[in-house]
């Protein structure tokens, strides 16, 4: 597992929690590692997150990857209004919509 | 006019410390919130792309960063010591099914910085590439 990375599963959903404050290109390739965590419901969740640039755009676009290949679905959780309007910027939210915390229950019944 | 400089080596965990060197210096110009976030990114990505790109990664060469504040504008130029670079792609890039499954995971960096910044312009020649990048205090833009 990645240290960068907090793995929580119930059930097929699975909530990763990126730990590290900051996604980017020295933090990407760890980040990178816990696409082998996902599962059927991955949730990453951003709420220690307080920068990210293109190149952790690029690391959590490798979740993306899997999750279309798998066929599984992906969301994103915790995001704060600066990084919802950079996901915008580059369209990201299409691939990786986002929910709240209070709907991850549903998400796991 | 208040100016600071910094020089580091083109090695990738030293952007941070230039990151962080922004967000100071943004909010001691007395930016908002959500706009020192967006310097510090503009700043993270022309850096990034000066120590990759420009100087190829090489530690033994510098990336320079000086931040100048004049009036109400914050001016922040990055030059690195690489041979310059070709053309610049500065078109809208976002991310598309076709370039996932082609894994394209990469090249939205000058998207951001020019989305981001109130104006930039690129000089490039054999002896480096310096990218200005220019951002206004809200208050003055009514």
């Amino acid at each position: 597992m990645s240290d960068v990375i907090k793995r929580e599963e119930v059930g097929e959903v699975v909530v990763l929690h990126i730990t590290t404050p900051s996604v980017d290109a020295v933090s990407a390739v760890a980040i990178e590692l816990a696409c082998s965590e996902m599962r059927p419901i991955t949730v990453i969740d951003f709420a220690d997150v307080s920068f990210i640039n293109s190149a952790g755009i690029s690391a959590l676009l490798k979740f993306v990857v899997s999750a279309r290949r798998a066929g599984y679905q992906l969301f994103a959780m915790n995001v704060s209004p600066h990084h919802q309007k950079i996901f915008k910027m580059v369209e990201m939210s299409r691939f990786m919509p986002l929910i709240e915390a209070h709907d991850l229950p549903a998400f796991r019944r | 006019m208040q100016r600071v400089a910094l020089s580091i080596p083109s090695q990738v965990r030293f952007e941070r410390v230039v990151r962080a060197s922004a967000g100071e210096i943004a909010q001691a110009c007395g930016f908002s919130p959500e706009r020192i976030a967006d310097v510090q990114l503009a700043v993270s990505e022309a850096v990034t792309n000066a120590i990759e790109h420009g100087n190829g990664a090489r530690a033994d060469l510098l990336v320079e960063v000086v931040f100048v504040l004049d009036n109400n504008t914050l001016e922040i130029r990055i030059a690195d010591q690489g041979n310059g670079t070709g053309t610049v792609d500065w078109h809208r890039r976002v991310v598309e099914a076709h370039n996932l499954d082609n894994e394209q995971l990469r090249g939205f960096g000058m998207h951001l910085i020019q989305a981001l910044v109130d104006d930039c312009e690129i000089e490039s020649s054999a002896n480096g590439t310096v990218l200005t990048l220019r951002l206004h205090r809200e208050e003055d833009l009514s």
